[in-house]
């Protein structure tokens, strides 16, 4: 039986908003198509983790207080994360994770948290504190040459990033990367990174497929075709909200 | 010119009486825009009583209302739950005389956590209950360690009596707030059958707020909930002003310093909330039988664990504003052995929070095994709560979503079995009017 391994970071501090929900999602699309998943978690204390003997790395949004600490942590494996990407691991990264992998934070008082470094964008807080890109968004995103397809999710960020260069999506609904900003995220095949709660993967059945997919062939070197699963309820959440959000 | 304002406002309020309204926050609404300042006119001579929390508000104060009427007093409050500035102005309004004067033995309050501050700035308060912190609709009210801080600020100055639950860490911190303040209470409620020793539920106080090290736990009631302290710098250990001991679900009675309560409900978060509430009849030194009798009669009957028969099918509703509401209402559908249906309304209105994503973080998991056998799903967003259920294992056939709340309810009385019924806010009123209308 086929496996994929599933690195779970800081699950007890990067928990804010449901976004482990995108690995609940990742499990039972896998286990439906008897694919095993196993996950291992790692957060502050525990054994440093080989990165590159997993198959995805997650890493969802958490509280500021609980992120700064865990910014100093995270600095430590930065080599062993580069290398995992080069390798073509997946990077899941949401909301607060996804301002982590850039180059650095800056908070309201104009304090710097380092971020890793490894990709181009930098997160800046917006100065009113009452003031954070909130409420649900829709983007356009094209996960495979010319195949186009919406994600839906819910954003709340007070961080604007910019620089992103590679995006995930065009932003059809909501603000995106900085309030009314046309993209969102950050996206190289291997990495999607964004604001995108929901849990993302929950409504976005596409892209959780996208993921397994990837993962499957790079780690058994052949062409998967995937199991259609039953999807009625998520194509009709979808129906229902692109049709509240997007005339 | 405030005399002026008030026979004007009980105008309006007997304007609104007539077309059979109950005003809700109307009359303070329209008290702010007259005088911004209207809570410094009404002279309060009795106690004055607040609850504050992120469940149990409404409950705990009309249990804490009820109870004082028991023995006797005549109790001002806001018991539909009105908890901001304008409900608490419009109760004031309605219980006045035209020169602002408040004929009552006790007033008793739930206060919505962030107008803590604001109100009793203004009002003087007598005791002030906590009864714990969860997180709540993200993205109205931010991050719960905001509001926190915001009563702490509020409690360093505070001088009355603070009763507190001191099995949350986020509770029992404002403990501190003030060391000159000696009248701090702590209740406790000992281990009961179904805690663990992990964390079942998402939880907030993880960590000690005054060192940062990780907060170790003898055992966990639900959510973050339980016996903690912090093996560092000692928080935690406080002294314990009541406790409740021998919690027994089916029986529905516990017993605090040899004294036995029958209450109502059988679920371990009302529990506590029972504990605040004779902590607060203690320190007004209460008669006990009167609390006994109390306890034993109380029901809000408001959605808030109600009991039914609809047709001659047993039915229990329950109001799940956030995770920690709903798990509770999960823990007492998989403590409960009977075969069993459930019935998920959620709402996504401006009240609710837009952000639906709080349902991940509710523990669905085991629901079959613990003998449920379908699942209706209903509210604005039925589909979403019907893809985090199907994720937890559930048979998704099983699950039916429903766009029309008549046609949810109506699927759910198709069979006889019990029914479980979670509604989140704005979800309550119409679900209950909904299978009200079943029943004819």
């Amino acid at each position: 039986m086929k496996e994929l391994k599933i690195l779970y970071l800081y699950p007890d501090m990067l928990e804010l908003y449901g976004d482990y929900g995108n690995i609940q999602v990742l499990k039972y699309r896998m286990e439906k198509r008897n694919i095993t998943c196993k996950i291992d978690q790692y957060s502050i204390g525990d054994a440093a983790p080989d990165f590159s003997s997993y198959d995805i790395v997650f890493a969802g949004g958490g509280a500021d207080n609980e992120q700064s600490i865990l910014a100093e942590d995270l600095v430590k494996y930065k080599e062993n994360i580069k290398q995992a990407i080069q390798n073509g691991v997946f990077f899941l990264l949401i909301c607060g994770a996804y301002q982590l992998f850039g180059k650095y934070y800056k908070g309201v008082e104009g304090n710097i948290i380092p971020g890793l470094e490894i990709f181009p964008y930098y997160t800046e807080a917006i100065l009113d504190r009452k003031k954070r890109c909130i409420g649900n968004i829709v983007l356009e995103v094209e996960l495979e040459n010319n195949k186009p397809t919406k994600v839906i999710g819910f954003e709340n960020h007070g961080g604007q990033t910019f620089n992103s260069l590679s995006h995930f999506g065009k932003v059809l609904y909501g603000n995106g990367n900085s309030f009314g900003n046309s993209e969102e995220g950050f996206f190289i095949g291997n990495v999607i990174a964004t604001y995108l709660h929901g849990p993302l993967l929950s409504k976005n059945p596409e892209v959780s497929d996208y993921i397994i997919k990837y993962c499957l062939e790079r780690k058994y070197g052949e062409k998967v075709e995937l199991e259609v699963l039953d999807d009625t309820f998520e194509l009709k959440c979808r129906e229902q909200m692109l049709k509240r959000l997007i005339k | 010119m405030n005399i002026i304002y008030m026979i004007l406002l009980k105008i309006i309020n007997i304007i609104l009486k007539l077309f059979g309204k109950q005003g809700g926050n109307i009359i303070g609404k329209i008290a702010v825009k007259l005088n911004p300042n209207m809570l410094a006119y009404f002279k309060i001579n009795s106690p004055v009583i607040a609850v504050t929390a992120t469940n149990g508000k409404t409950s705990t104060n009309n249990c804490i209302g009820y109870t004082l009427e028991k023995a006797g007093y005549k109790v001002v409050s806001n018991k539909e739950g009105n908890n901001m500035e304008t409900g608490i102005l419009s109760t004031l309004v309605k219980n006045a005389t035209i020169t602002g004067k408040i004929k009552a033995d006790y007033i008793t309050f739930e206060v919505d956590e962030s107008y803590v501050p604001k109100i009793f700035k203004t009002i003087k308060l007598d005791t002030l209950v906590v009864l714990d912190f969860f997180r709540d609709q993200l993205d109205r009210n931010g991050e719960v360690e905001t509001l926190i801080l915001k009563i702490n600020e509020f409690l360093k100055t505070y001088k009355g009596n603070l009763v507190l639950n001191a099995d949350d860490p986020n509770v029992a911190r404002l403990g501190k707030a003030n060391p000159d303040n000696k009248k701090v209470y702590y209740y406790r409620v000992q281990k009961y059958e179904y805690a663990t020793t992990g964390m079942k539920e998402a939880g907030e106080g993880k960590f000690c707020p005054f060192c940062k090290t990780r907060l170790e736990y003898e055992y966990y009631q639900y959510s973050h909930i339980g016996k903690f302290h912090c093996p560092n710098c000692d928080y935690g250990n406080n002294e314990i002003y009541k406790e409740a001991k021998n919690i027994n679900l089916k029986d529905r009675t516990f017993e605090v310093e040899g004294i036995t309560y029958k209450i109502q409900d059988n679920s371990i978060y009302t529990i506590y909330n029972y504990l605040a509430v004779l902590s607060v009849m203690n320190l007004y030194h209460i008669d006990t039988e009167d609390i006994i009798k109390a306890f034993s009669e109380f029901a809000l009957n408001n959605g808030r664990l109600e009991k039914l028969d609809i047709k001659g099918i047993p039915t229990i509703i329950n109001l799940a504003k956030n995770p920690t509401g709903a798990n509770v209402s999960l823990r007492l559908l998989r403590e409960d052995n009977e075969e069993k249906e459930l019935l998920f309304v959620l709402n996504d209105n401006v009240a609710d929070g837009f952000d639906v994503s709080w349902i991940w973080d509710i523990n669905f998991d085991g629901l079959k095994e613990n003998g449920v056998t379908r699942i209706i799903t209903a509210g604005k967003r039925p589909y979403d709560i019907a893809i985090r259920i199907k994720t937890s294992g559930f048979d998704y056939e099983k699950i039916i979503p429903c766009e029309n709340l008549d046609k949810a309810v109506e699927e759910l009385y198709k069979t006889n079995t019990k029914k479980y019924v979670i509604a989140n806010y704005t979800s309550l009123q119409p679900t209950r009017q909904a299978i009200f209308r079943l029943r004819g």
